[in-house]
């Protein structure tokens, strides 16, 4: 009878751990378990060693260390290009530079309708107005070229603003991935010290090892992390060379400083260690922010203070249609604060187009700005104004390119490592449900056995009374 | 390999994604007929595109520029057409007045005439361009008429003063390439542009040289005349040399122009080859495209449907 009740003990935890895997199969990060049925022992008996039957030793968590780690690796690279590829794309939009076109008639592109957008479209507007304004310098055309400098001004000035924008955002965003890692450090931290008592006593902790691994997943989807094994099932965290976790105490924390002109970077809030991240989401920002950002910001913001200073010095020493001079074109210093003199864009015929105060209708300095548009410019590197602008818009391009391709092989890479440890850890319903009806068939054998055993012994108590 | 029922799923989902982002990738260039759009579809490509689109913008206002010039040029040939008229007269009016048998009433008779050939000069030498309102022969000086006159108590022109002065504005035409097609109504340097009325190079001074025959003819200094004559003759040659030149600039615009159509068209080609989508191979990836995504939605479905709870009873 115990060999019967221990064996339907047995099988009953075995429908549970079915039961647990199956309740647990769309769960996230779960890790499917086993549960280990061993023999126990032999009874010496005169005619030699009799079996006893069975019993549940363990529940096993199926995992797969090595599947474990390279996820963790690859969690840091994807979060590092997913950063990037989001920070970049939120570059390319406030670049505005795109193409236009359409198909009209359905069949073929004849491309005399493409067209860009954004500040190429603004830089050629500008010089082609000054090039109308060397044919004739009438009121209509001085007008026309003042709006286009205007419509040039705004859109450098929308732009700075963009980037700050952007910067502010990618700031923001770095705050909030220290905030979460912060809370998953004290996450893991806690989960070890539940690990170790839970396994104090024998046993794994299998549930509590998923979370655990869960949230080191979760950080290192944030940034690059180091791991080690300490006592009573810990994991010991490291970031930027930094213990960060020893046990079940977090040792110190991340928070954000500012390291000049808005800059945020990581630092160890305790110990006020800056940090040189490898790798995460945090690092994908920097990166993006400090290079690709601020190079594109860089190069916008020299080509409008050229800009500036060209137009300024060809028109600075010519004179208004009543040959008086003294007024500039372009008023301010750099992207932020270009602008068109208010003299000019109230009074259109203040615009100092001739070389001469006695002949007023020449136009040659409007020939001269609009002849601009092909000079290379020594702070450009030698390029044109529109050239120095297409390689800005190609460099975002290209480093954007890269962050996309990157993401989509990194993508397949987590997806294969995901399939290849689902194939270890992952809860199969068709697996669960068999090995569900395996246990309930030998529940049934064993409540069998209790049945015939209990049989024998009215037969045999039977025997008694009659 | 063992594969798990989340597993599966997860595949299929990112396999569904996959296929409608390339579908929905692939319907975009279909609508817009472009490959690249953004700088991250193809940097190269839209370096190449934003660089051939300024350089169509410049061929569009150099198109622009030449439309304007021609129809300036234009105007400016009538005035050309009116002098040559005149100085023609004029130069016939001479030539009779120096012939023996001319008697004063008739030479008195063509001083007349003179007289009004004057101010018909003064007129188209004033001539405006109708589209900018610009004086046509003020050189780059602007704002009041090339030319004032100075008349006596009969009204008659006895001295003319030129306002403006001798340079013009030149305007783009083509990549590095500038013309003008004004003429100042003087020059007495010896470079720049031929003066219209006015110039040092070719001894023309038409308003002066018809003044001086209005006088000799009302004199009846016939010796005078004769001079006046050959001093006219200087002043036909340059209006011959300024029509000459006028058509000449107008063949240069037209050539200009045919360059920039031509150019425009080109530059069309290159923007097309970098940026647009092969709209066959976009229409057949697309079909490709969507029958994948149909045989992953029916057989991704069937296979959902299908499991050992089927068989449980």
């Amino acid at each position: 009878m115990n060999l019967a009740s221990r064996s339907m003990q047995t099988q009953m935890t075995g429908v549970e751990v079915s039961g647990q895997n199956l309740a647990n199969v769309n769960t996230t990060g779960y890790s499917r378990q086993r549960v280990q049925i061993a023999t126990t022992p032999d009874l010496t008996t005169s005619i030699g060693q009799e079996g006893t039957g069975a019993s549940a030793v363990s529940i096993q968590q199926l995992v797969s260390n090595v599947l474990n780690n390279q996820i963790q690796s690859q969690s840091s690279t994807s979060g590092y290009w997913n950063s990037q590829q989001s920070a970049l794309q939120g570059a390319q939009d406030a670049l505005a530079e795109f193409l236009s076109g359409s198909s009209a008639s359905g069949s073929t592109s004849t491309a005399s309708d493409t067209s860009g957008t954004g500040l190429s479209t603004q830089l050629n507007s500008f010089f082609s107005a000054f090039s109308a304004l060397s044919s004739s310098g009438s009121t209509s055309n001085r007008q026309a070229a003042i709006s286009a400098g205007q419509a040039l001004a705004a859109t450098f000035n929308n732009l700075d603003t963009q980037f700050g924008n952007l910067k502010t955002s990618l700031n923001s965003s770095l705050t909030s991935d220290v905030t979460s890692a912060n809370s998953l450090l004290t996450g893991i931290a806690n989960l070890n010290g539940e690990i170790s008592t839970a396994e104090f006593s024998g046993g794994n902790a299998n549930d509590l090892r998923d979370a655990r691994e869960q949230d080191l997943e979760n950080l290192a989807q944030l940034t690059s992390v180091t791991t080690s094994t300490g006592t009573g099932g810990a994991v010991n965290v490291m970031v930027g060379g930094q213990t960060l976790v020893s046990g079940n105490t977090v040792s110190d924390n991340l928070q954000t400083y500012d390291a000049g002109n808005g800059q945020l970077l990581v630092q160890t809030m305790a110990g006020g260690v800056k940090l040189t991240l490898t790798g995460g989401s945090m690092q994908g920002t920097i990166d993006a922010r400090d290079n690709t950002l601020a190079t594109m910001q860089s190069s916008v913001n020299s080509l409008a203070s050229t800009l500036i200073n060209q137009v300024n010095t060809i028109h600075n020493s010519g004179y208004n249609a009543s040959g008086g001079t003294g007024n500039t074109f372009f008023t301010g210093s750099g992207a932020a604060d270009i602008g068109v003199s208010s003299t000019l864009t109230s009074d259109p015929s203040q615009l100092q187009l001739a070389s001469s105060s006695t002949t007023t209708g020449d136009t040659s300095l409007a020939l001269k700005i609009a002849n601009l548009a092909s000079a290379a410019q020594s702070t450009l590197n030698n390029a044109t104004f529109g050239d120095d602008y297409d390689s800005t818009v190609a460099g975002l391009g290209s480093a954007l390119n890269t962050a996309n391709t990157q993401v989509t092989d990194q993508t397949q890479v987590t997806n294969m490592l995901a399939t290849q440890r689902s194939s270890v850890s992952g809860v199969s319903v068709d697996e669960e449900m068999t090995n569900l009806m395996t246990f309930q068939r030998a529940y049934q054998a064993s409540a069998q056995l209790v049945t015939t055993v209990n049989t024998m012994m009215g037969d045999l108590l039977a025997m008694k009374t009659s | 390999m063992r594969i798990a029922t989340g597993s599966f799923t997860n595949s299929m989902l990112a396999q569904y994604n996959n296929l409608v982002s390339t579908e929905s990738n692939l319907q975009s260039q279909v609508s817009t007929g472009l490959a690249v759009q953004s700088a991250s579809d193809n940097p190269t490509a839209m370096q190449d595109t934003l660089g051939d689109i300024a350089q169509k913008t410049a061929q569009t206002q150099y198109t622009a520029n030449i439309t304007a010039l021609q129809s300036r040029a234009n105007v400016i040939s009538g005035s050309l057409s009116s002098l040559q008229t005149i100085t023609s007269r004029a130069g016939e009016l001479a030539t009779s007045a120096v012939s023996s048998d001319t008697s004063s009433a008739t030479l008195t008779t063509y001083a007349d005439e003179v007289n009004n050939l004057i101010g018909e000069v003064v007129t188209a030498a004033n001539a405006k361009d109708p589209s900018s309102g610009q004086y046509l022969f003020g050189g780059t000086a602007s704002g009041s008429a090339p030319y004032t006159t100075t008349t006596d108590a009969n009204g008659n022109v006895t001295g003319v003063t030129y306002n403006g002065n001798s340079s013009v504005n030149q305007t783009q035409i083509g990549d590095g390439q500038t013309l003008s097609v004004d003429i100042p109504g003087e020059n007495t340097g010896t470079g720049g542009a031929r003066g219209l009325i006015t110039d040092s190079q070719s001894g023309a001074d038409l308003l002066n040289h018809l003044i001086a025959l209005r006088n000799d003819l009302t004199s009846g200094n016939t010796a005078a005349i004769t001079t006046d004559s050959a001093n006219l003759q200087n002043d036909e040659n340059n209006i011959a040399y300024q029509v000459a030149n006028n058509g000449v600039q107008q063949s240069q615009l037209t050539l200009a122009a045919s360059y920039a159509s031509n150019r425009t068209s080109s530059l069309n080609t290159m923007i097309s080859n970098s940026s647009s989508a092969n709209l066959v191979n976009t229409m057949v990836q697309l079909n490709a495209a969507q029958t994948a995504y149909q045989a992953a939605l029916e057989s991704g479905t069937k296979i959902m449907q299908l499991s050992i709870l089927n068989y449980l009873s």
